[in-house]
């Protein structure tokens, strides 16, 4: 009889999330997801077609530098997402579940807000011949020179590999911390076990197999942005020949059309390499699956690792960046082999130019609150099959698009303009903030809303009156998201912004190979900052905002 | 009166009314106009100079200066070789570049320069004849572009660590050998490594005067066959065994600092003055020259043909060139870079500020030797690119 | 035997309960039941072993004169069944029957014929190489069971088993997991909030008898 009631019910009201929108009003609602990723399509044709002509990739074989280049990117890349996929593999297996996997699942967002500009500067401060790690040995060994260490900018690109696995390792272990937190997954942990088989048995057998998989689009992103990665290979990188994405930045950035061909030709290159990577990567995970045996049911106690903190290295190093950070922001004097500035003053912060960071500042603003609305409209109305082309640029290395943004603008004559800039940063905000709302969208009772239509709201309404507001803690942390993503951005400013605009990122990047270090601290610290406080106002307006309604917060 | 002195006075009247009514014209023009300045951004003087600069063109003429800091003054070059090529003949992205040497003289000769237009600015008449403002590294400048400051090879060094410095390139060459991996420069094409090869080819070269006339094949093989033997012998200790070069000399300045090197290299010898001032070298640090000398030259400014703002970048170029701004240059404590008008036109004061020196500048004469042939530069740089660019 | 001694637990100062003893023979079925959040899933991840470490447990475990409370999940022989039938996703049916098998069948002739006799048991012949997501409810709570009882436990403890079930499938896999108990003489902890669920004559225990202080 419920059945029957139930099944009337839905008959005669219109229910929102189980009707398909008509066809008109999707495009509708996908019209601002085209208007951010439509112009990219005749920009990509006009920037690679030059690459289509056999002289340029015979001009590019002859060219001197890219054996090198090819090798420091492929070096820096797969070395940095092996080992950022191991460390964070050998944490989860090692401390999950425990105390420990809760005290580092909580310091992660900390880390993870540090861009990757700033955490480069710093570890540059901290690994160089004459960085903090140096200056420590040098006191044990009384040194008075900096040694003839090779550990930054080094022909083959290890000091980047090791940023990469490090930054991206974080990243890694919060999405693998966010999977891990599903109860069914902690309780095949459980169960497994109460079969007789150890942790590091139960990880092997039954939790990898089922994770690797879901991990792969993570993955995939973190190789696709360290094939393109710019800012963190100017400072870490070697400099003669630089890694393939710098060499390609500098060639597309060439006035010269013959240069500017051969970048758009290395940037199909890149393509190529994700390509053949992902591809292979698939291939021996199908190989070894054909390969898994039959259950051997072999229970292997396994000794007990867990009491080493091998947690450490990974966590310590980003305090020590921010550290080293702050410490040459204030510092005056400071030179090898002292373990401490000799003098401290806040000289550099009252004397800083602060017009990049208001630049990064309405920026990040604008983009963000820009998708906001297109985000909600496209999870509404929009064409919910096509979710996964939005995720798109995040997978795709950053390069070619940047260089196709670039030549649409061109043709359109609007390249140096503030319009242009907060266009192209969209193409990567947008990615980001559905990645982070999805799940809670998804999530929401799709009663509430029929409640709502039933009252006799339009779906409009309904959504400005319900939906949107009871879902406001994701909204507030998806426009952080946002803001942080707007702000770690290198590429899009430089091409886009044509030379322009100055944000925190490419202001310390330009100083990092100059000779003030206080001064390019100073930004560092400012690009950590802004993720950090929108982060930190997101929590906060969060609470805020939901004071008298317990169930928002 | 004779009617030809009249006629005379009236006619030198007439042109000086004529011209100061075509300044005035120029002046009223650049009111409100944007004028994108090219110049290179590697020095936080400089830069804290040209704010200076652009804040007083923003009060005192109405004109909105935007510095553009430039790695390397030959993109800016290219920049302005496609713009005309691509058609943009009156609507460039550039107004006003820093410019001088190899670079000029590909402008000129490629008829990219507006102009001429540098010997009519009013504040020309203050400008010291006796420097090389008027030649640009052999070059005829012919008014194309109007001079802006004086430099000089110049190395620094700190005199806890090196208190007997190397004086000469022979000296050089022994001082790399007993202080392995402590001695580099930039790598060319930035134009202060590029000096540095320049300088080591004055001193090397057969016949110095072969290197004042534009550059041939056998004329560059004879001229540069010491110079190479020397590199081959210098670089295995250099930093790094030479396989890699610092890549500009604000890095160098700070490897100093850290003492990762012994030395290093800049064109202002006021330079180190201002680094002491600024932390980022220790007091014991010291300017020095070579004995037979180190190259100097003039800079300039210059205006694109196709530059947008032509008499906003005209009456900032005036204004740079004006006693109060080339005064404030020559200001240790602000800039510290050599002034190119004649001192005697200018007042006590500013004489005095000028000739104000503070600890680490050069404080002995270096006698400065000219520029080769603008046409040996591009030469020597991609020879050397050859031989040494990549590992 | 199982037997769990004077056991304490608490949770940020505030006691759950307190001295809670209980000796389950072999082959017999004790049902827990309280009102929801009175700790019944709590005791049971207590005997387990995956107490969340917020808890603070005193007290031991005893399984056939073996102490447990000391020994990690995995040496201490005791089976568990959730509500959710929690069948490993990325192998069959079969593979993960024999995941549960223990290691002493090494011939995997041997093991697949083990595995394949149990489908047939619980009317699933021909099952073996079936993805679990495409069985229905009741088969795959069926194979959940087998799953557990595969791997020879030694006590059984089981977290409302029954609940996702709907009526029908309830009573009649209710009666074949009491049907399997008994044969393999399983002392067993049954904790569920339906007073239906208790087996014909079986001993309850209301959680509440050992909670002195009420949260």
């Amino acid at each position: 009889m419920a059945q029957a009631l139930r099944l009337a019910l839905e008959r005669a009201l219109p229910l929102v999330p189980q009707n398909r929108p008509g066809l008109p009003r999707q495009w509708l609602a996908a019209l601002p997801v085209l208007l951010i990723f439509g112009p990219l399509l005749p920009g990509l044709y006009w920037a690679l077609s030059p690459a289509m002509e056999p002289m340029v990739w015979q001009a590019l074989w002859m060219d001197a530098q890219w054996p090198h280049a090819l090798r420091s990117t492929l070096i820096s890349n797969v070395l940095g997402t092996v080992l950022a996929c191991g460390m964070a593999a050998l944490l989860a297996t090692l401390h999950y579940p425990s105390r420990l996997w809760s005290s580092l699942q909580r310091r992660l967002p900390l880390l993870l807000s540090v861009p990757h500009a700033a955490f480069a500067v710093g570890l540059f401060f901290l690994i160089a011949p004459s960085g903090w790690l140096a200056r420590a040995i040098a006191h044990f060994f009384q040194w008075t020179s900096p040694p003839d260490w090779v550990t930054v900018q080094d022909p083959y690109a290890l000091s980047l590999a090791l940023a990469l696995a490090i930054k991206e390792s974080w990243f890694l272990l919060w999405v693998l911390a966010a999977v891990l937190g599903e109860q069914a997954v902690s309780r095949q942990m459980v169960i497994a076990r109460s079969l007789g088989y150890s942790r590091t048995q139960t990880w092997r057998l039954i939790l990898w197999p089922q994770l690797l998989p879901r991990l792969r689009w993570p993955v995939m992103a973190v190789f696709a942005y360290g094939l393109s990665v710019v800012d963190m290979a100017i400072i870490l990188g070697p400099g003669t020949p630089p890694t393939l994405a710098v060499l390609i930045w500098r060639w597309l950035t060439d006035p010269d059309p013959a240069l500017q061909a051969r970048g758009s030709a290395a940037s199909l290159i890149l393509l190529i390499v994700l390509l053949v990577c992902v591809l292979a990567v698939r291939g021996l995970g199908w190989l070894l699956k054909q390969i898994q045996p039959y259950p051997g049911g072999q229970r292997k106690p396994t000794a007990n690792w867990r009491w080493l903190p091998l947690h450490m290295p990974l966590f310590v190093t980003g305090y020590a960046v921010v550290a080293v950070l702050i410490l040459w922001s204030v510092a005056q004097t400071w030179f090898f082999p002292a373990l401490l500035p000799d003098a401290v003053s806040l000289e550099s912060w009252l004397l800083a130019d602060w017009t990049p960071f208001w630049t990064t500042w309405w920026l990040a603003i604008a983009a963000s609150l820009l998708c906001l609305p297109t985000v909600l409209i496209w999870f509404e109305w929009g064409p919910k099959h096509l979710n996964a082309l939005l995720y798109l640029p995040l997978i795709v290395p950053a390069l070619p698009l940047v260089a196709g943004q670039y030549a649409t603008l061109l043709h359109l004559h609007l390249d140096g303009t503030a319009v242009a800039l907060v266009w192209s940063h969209l193409l990567w905000v947008l990615p980001y903030m559905v990645l982070t709302l999805i799940g809670p969208y998804r999530a929401f009772d799709a009663r509430l809303m029929s409640s709502a239509r039933a009252l006799g709201y339009s779906p409009w309404r309904a959504c400005l009156a319900v939906k949107w507001p009871m879902l406001l803690r994701p909204i507030l942390a998806t426009l952080a998201v946002g803001f942080a993503v707007s702000v770690a951005q290198y590429l899009p400013t430089l091409f886009a912004g044509g030379g322009r605009f100055i944000t925190v990122t490419t202001e310390a990047v330009a100083l990092s190979a100059g000779g003030n270090r206080r001064v390019l601290t100073v930004q560092a610290l400012l690009q950590i900052a802004l993720p950090m406080a929108a982060f930190g106002l997101a929590a906060f307006a969060a609470n805020w905002l939901g004071r008298h309604r317990k169930g928002l917060r | 009166m004779k009617l030809s002195t009249l006629a005379a006075i009236a006619l030198t009247l007439g042109v000086s009314t004529w011209a100061n009514a075509d300044w005035s014209q120029t002046q009223n023009d650049a009111k409100g106009q944007t004028v994108y300045f090219n110049a290179w951004g590697g020095s936080e003087a400089t830069n804290a100079y040209i704010a200076w600069a652009t804040k007083e063109a923003k009060t005192r003429f109405g004109i909105d200066v935007r510095h553009v800091k430039i790695t390397d003054t030959a993109e800016v070059v290219k920049r302005v070789q496609t713009e005309v090529s691509a058609g943009r003949t009156s609507d460039g992205s550039i107004d006003l570049m820093w410019v001088n040497g190899e670079n000029f003289r590909n402008l000129k000769n490629g008829g990219l320069l507006f102009g001429p237009w540098a010997q009519s600015l009013p504040n020309w008449g203050l400008v010291d004849l006796n420097k090389p403002v008027r030649t640009d590294f052999s070059v005829p400048t012919e008014g194309y572009e109007s001079p802006w400051g004086t430099a000089q090879l110049t190395f620094i060094s700190d005199s806890a660590k090196t208190p007997a410095p190397p004086r000469s390139a022979a000296d050089l060459l022994t001082f790399a050998k007993a202080n392995s991996g402590r001695v580099s420069y930039p790598k060319p094409p930035d134009f202060h490594g590029t000096t540095f090869v320049k300088q080591m080819l004055l001193e090397l070269t057969p016949n110095k005067a072969v290197l004042q006339q534009p550059v041939t094949p056998a004329a560059f093989a004879t001229a540069t066959q010491p110079l190479w033997a020397y590199l081959d012998q210098l670089h295995p200790s250099l930093w790094r065994n030479g396989k890699t070069f610092p890549a500009s000399a604000a890095e160098m300045h700070r490897m100093l600092g850290d003492g990762e090197l012994k030395m290093s290299i800049t064109f202002n010898p006021n330079e180190a003055a201002n680094l002491i001032a600024g932390k980022q070298l220790p007091t014991s640090a010291y300017s020095f020259g070579f004995t037979g000398g180190t190259i100097g030259n003039v800079h300039f400014v210059a205006i694109p043909v196709n530059a947008r703002a032509k008499a906003g970048a005209q009456v900032f170029a005036n204004f740079l060139l004006s006693a109060e701004a080339q005064t404030r240059k020559a200001d240790i404590t602000v800039w510290g870079d050599g002034t190119v008008l004649d001192i005697s036109k200018l007042p006590t004061a500013s004489q005095a500020l000028i000739r104000k020196t503070a600890p680490g500048a050069l404080s002995e004469t270096v006698p400065t030797l000219p520029e080769p042939h603008a046409s040996w530069v591009e030469a020597l740089e991609a020879e050397w690119l050859k031989r040494y660019g990549s590992r | 035997m199982l037997n769990i001694k004077k056991l304490t637990i608490s949770h940020a100062g505030k006691t759950l309960f307190a001295g809670l003893s209980l000796a389950v023979d072999q082959g017999e079925i004790v049902t827990i039941t309280g009102v929801s959040g009175s700790g019944k899933s709590t005791l049971l991840n207590w005997m387990i072993g995956d107490l969340d470490p917020s808890f603070v447990a005193t007290g031991t475990l005893w399984l056939n004169d073996v102490q447990c409370d000391t020994l990690p999940i995995e040496a201490r022989h005791m089976g568990l069944l959730f509500q959710d039938d929690l069948l490993f996703p990325h192998l069959s049916v079969g593979q993960n029957l024999a995941f549960a098998l223990p290691g002493k069948i090494k011939d995997v002739k041997a093991r697949r014929q083990r595995v394949e006799q149990t489908l047939d048991n619980i009317g699933l012949a021909g099952f073996h190489d079936r993805d679990p997501a495409t069985l229905s409810g009741g088969q795959r709570a069926r194979v959940s069971l087998m799953r557990t009882l595969l791997a020879e436990p030694q006590a059984l403890l089981l977290d409302e088993p029954f609940s996702k079930l709907d009526a029908v499938l309830r009573t009649q896999f209710r009666a074949f997991v009491f049907e399997q108990i008994e044969r393999q003489r399983i002392p067993t902890l049954l904790v569920t909030h339906d007073p239906a669920d208790v087996p014909q004559g079986g001993r309850v225990i209301e959680i509440s008898d050992w909670q002195h202080s009420h949260v």
